[in-house]
């Protein structure tokens, strides 16, 4: 208790403005790093967490909101979003999730993030405060960010960037697609089709391995003229910013739904030295073993299709509770922008189909925090971390529940949106 | 041709039942959505594919096949308005802009994964719709997800009245896709008006001409010359059935001037709206779709996707049926339609709709929308035995479909599907 307290004179010295203390006073508290309390209080100061237990007094000039009846939770993470990337799907002029040409690695997310998009207050006000912002397509698609969800500037709005090198993994497998058959301008059987699938995958394989060892090389000859030992490489940008990823300082989110794939980028990660991350993962049950083995992490929707037809009805609600029982790291996630606000109802039909309803809370705030290496300010209610945290009349997961407060860094957010603000305006029309 | 056929179908399969013991469902939590409410430590008495008695002090009669029902929740199929299950690549017939004479029914695959995996959701009847690529698109079907039939026909719905697709906005004018060839006529919201107004000017131009024809036969008498009759035109036919309001229109619409054009267009032409569907910006015009007595069949919150959808917002629902409109959630969707229990929970955050009526969008209203409210949509004695059974409350997280019955058949059970799994380990998911 002491502690606590010196820890709170610590924050305050820290920082001059004392009155910005918010004191939540009696909600039950998840702090998701450990038990529920069933009654306490969280001093946000400074913008950290100050405080977290029974009776805290309040600081003069704090700002005190009694949240008896109510819950507390660390803000949600969705760990694979294009939040910032995105506004309306179908005007091209909005979007900026998809680079020209298949190898952009220095295509940076947190370049393009849309700090007044209408999407990130809406998925804010359903207590999301934080999102990985990544980009999508061709080969390598770039690096993603993860970002707060409150911020006037791109930069107000970076956590980390870059947080990941995104990789499309080339599938190899054809799939069964009648209509793309018809289209095509000679009739070509299934296994024809195979084949060129494989054959394409194999080429786009071979370019990017050769990439890897090219930005290795590169990364090494950079170096070697910083410290006087040789001429300076030519410039290639695209080289300079996979360099990092090459040499294993930097996750590879691989997006791979086929078990085929998944493996298939498992071994390619494993031959390269690779920190590889596994996105979509639609079949990761199938290949939780290898996963475990490469210790590499799954980010995974809940809400979709099994991929096969012969698959059990719930595949993908199971999926991952296979990685939960077979110790495989995951983050749950939306995949998503739009619909980033329903992150808690996908841990939900985790939870409904077997997954504890603990493990897929820490699926949606935790988790995705250590994939991204950045629990040590994130993903849970602890002294010293960062006030982002909402408040809802119920648990998250229950799709009455409301969101009453969030809180991003310590500041109290609006929970105004397009949606309410269109709301006002019709509803007694 | 068909409908006899199936009609001779349907015919069989009661006689079949007839001989089969009661089914009850004892125990259970009911939410029946009808005047009775919910019915604690209820029994559903089911006989020949009907509810015969529902209540808490039913008495089960001895033979009867008794399902356990304590911890659990009963409540009426969910019926998804908007569906496109079981046609795959049928979707839309796109190489006009008046498609009327094509019919859903033509294409179903009654081997559809979906229809199971929507029956592991607690649905039980759906609206199939041809698409949206034209003004005035092809007649849907009405399908009960009759798993297991070995005839596409035995999925139809054969009390639903028949009913069609229209089209408005972005998708008629195709602004959002190309399609090989050249371009189609409409291009802009004006052009899908005038191509919904020209074609029933022609379709009543048609109607005057089988009048006059039928006219000329009655003069002529039996012994006459029959007078040659009028060409045939399946389409033009299909229009004057509708102006004739023997098929229901359920048009997809999104902003509130479309809206409020077709409901004038259509007062001017002399048809009805049942359903508007997606009507995203319904909330704005809710007091002209509740005048026009249409029906809303709605997304829960999904918004964004195109211009289009930029104005929609999760109140929709709510501010409609606070002015007195019929709404319904629906899918559009082979993946959210095994989850539309929890669409319809949304509601209860979004604009404070009672957990009751928010039961109602995706039962009662939808089965009205479709015109099947006599037969299904809750849970009363008389109506077919479309049920649900779930594991906690169908909005709880916790809830999980356990049973769902079809004409009081078990098409899902999720013991036997477990216990099926684990005798063919490779299907995978939880044992």
């Amino acid at each position: 208790m002491k502690r606590t307290f010196a820890a709170v004179l610590a924050l305050f010295a820290a920082t001059a403005a004392a009155q910005d203390a918010t004191l939540l006073r009696g909600g039950r508290v998840v702090p998701v790093s450990g038990p529920a309390l069933a009654r306490a209080d969280v001093l946000i100061a400074g913008g950290k967490i100050a405080a977290i237990g029974p009776n805290l007094a309040a600081p003069a000039g704090a700002t005190v909101i009694d949240v008896s009846g109510q819950h507390v939770y660390p803000g949600l993470i969705d760990g694979l979003t294009t939040l910032g990337l995105t506004e309306i799907g179908s005007v091209p002029g909005s979007v900026d999730v998809r680079e020209a040409g298949d190898v952009n690695p220095h295509a940076r997310a947190w370049l393009a993030l849309h700090p007044h998009s209408e999407l990130i207050p809406v998925a804010r006000a359903a207590g999301i405060t934080h999102a990985l912002s990544a980009p999508a397509g061709g080969l390598v698609s770039g690096q993603s960010a993860l970002v707060r969800l409150a911020g006037g500037t791109p930069a107000a709005l970076v956590v980390r960037g870059p947080a990941a090198l995104h990789v499309a993994w080339p599938s190899g497998s054809a799939g069964f697609d009648i209509a793309q058959m018809f289209a095509e301008p000679e009739l070509k059987t299934f296994d024809e089709r195979q084949k060129e699938k494989k054959k394409n995958q194999d080429k786009a394989l071979a370019r990017l391995a050769e990439l890897l060892a090219r930005a290795r090389t590169y990364a090494a000859a950079h170096a070697a003229s910083v410290a006087g030992q040789g001429p300076a490489p030519e410039l290639d940008l695209a080289l300079e910013a996979l360099a990092p990823a090459a040499r294993g300082e930097m996750p590879v989110v691989f997006r791979a739904d086929a078990e085929d794939d998944i493996r298939g980028a498992l071994a390619f990660a494993s031959q390269h030295d690779l920190k590889p991350i596994i996105a979509g993962g639609l079949e990761a049950w199938r290949c939780a073993d290898a996963l475990k083995a490469a210790d590499a992490a799954v980010l995974a929707p809940v809400d979709r299709l099994p991929r096969r037809e012969s698959d059990a009805y719930d595949a993908a609600y199971t999926n991952v509770l296979a990685l939960h029982r077979a110790g495989v790291r995951f983050a749950i996630v939306t995949d998503d922008a739009s619909n980033s606000r329903n992150l808690p109802h996908h841990a939900a039909m985790a939870r409904a189909f077997g997954l504890p309803a603990e493990v897929a809370l820490r699926a949606i705030t935790l988790a995705p925090a250590e994939i991204f290496g950045v629990a040590g300010a994130l993903g849970s209610l602890e002294v010293g971390k960062s006030a982002s945290l909402f408040v809802a009349s119920g648990d998250p997961m229950d799709h009455r529940s409301a969101v009453i407060h969030v809180f991003v860094d310590g500041v109290p957010q609006s929970l105004e949106t397009r949606h309410t603000h269109l709301y006002q305006q019709f509803k007694d029309r | 041709m068909n409908r006899l056929l199936l009609c001779a179908a349907l015919v069989a399969a009661p006689s079949t039942l007839a001989a089969e013991p009661p089914t009850a469902i004892v125990g259970a939590t009911i939410l029946t959505v009808s005047p009775a409410g919910n019915i604690e430590q209820g029994t559903v008495l089911i006989q020949d594919g009907r509810i015969v008695a529902v209540g808490a002090d039913v008495k089960v009669p001895a033979g009867a096949r008794v399902i356990d029902g304590a911890g659990r929740f009963v409540m009426p199929g969910i019926i998804d308005a908007h569906s496109h299950t079981a046609i795959e690549d049928n979707v839309n017939e796109c190489t006009d802009s008046v498609t009327a004479q094509v019919r859903i029914t033509d294409v179903i695959d009654q081997q559809d994964v979906n229809i199971y995996r929507q029956l592991a959701g607690g649905v039980t009847a759906v609206n199939v719709l041809h698409g949206s690529c034209n003004a005035i698109g092809g007649q849907n079907a009405v399908l009960k997800l009759r798993w297991g039939v070995t005839d596409p026909a035995q999925l139809v719905f054969a009390e639903a009245p028949r009913g069609i697709k229209f089209a408005l906005g972005e998708n008629p004018k195709r602004a959002n896709f190309s399609a090989p060839g050249p371009r189609r006529y409409p291009a802009t919201r004006m052009g899908v008006a005038e191509v919904i107004r020209e074609a029933f000017l022609e379709a009543k131009a048609y109607r005057r001409e089988w009048q006059e024809h039928e006219k000329k036969v009655k003069a002529a008498g039996p012994k006459g010359v029959p007078p040659v009759a009028p060409r045939r035109d399946l389409k033009l036919e299909t229009l004057v059935d509708i102006l004739d309001g023997k098929v229901m229109v359920h048009a997809h619409s999104y902003r509130s001037d479309e809206i409020v054009v077709l409901i004038a267009l259509a007062e001017e032409l002399g048809f009805k709206v049942r359903t508007f569907q997606h009507v995203l910006e319904g909330y704005k015009v809710a007091a002209e779709i509740a005048k026009h007595g249409a029906g809303a069949s709605t997304f829960s919150d999904w918004w964004a996707y195109k211009l289009e959808a930029h104005d929609a917002i999760p109140y929709n629902a709510a501010v409609m049926a606070s002015k007195g409109v019929n709404v319904s959630l629906n899918s559009d969707s082979n993946e959210l339609a095994r989850r539309l229990y929890w669409e319809a929970a949304k509601v209860v955050r979004y604009g404070s709709v009672s957990e009751q009526e928010a039961l109602k969008m995706i039962t009662w209203n939808p089965a009205w929308q479709l015109g099947v409210e006599r037969w299904v949509g809750s849970i009363e004695a008389g109506k077919q035995a479309d049920l649900a059974v779930f594991s906690a409350h169908p909005f709880s997280p916790d809830a999980r479909v356990e049973l769902t019955l079809v004409d009081g058949v078990v098409r899902f059970d999720r013991a036997k599907d477990t216990a099926a799994r684990n005798a063919a380990p490779a299907a995978g998911g939880a044992k």
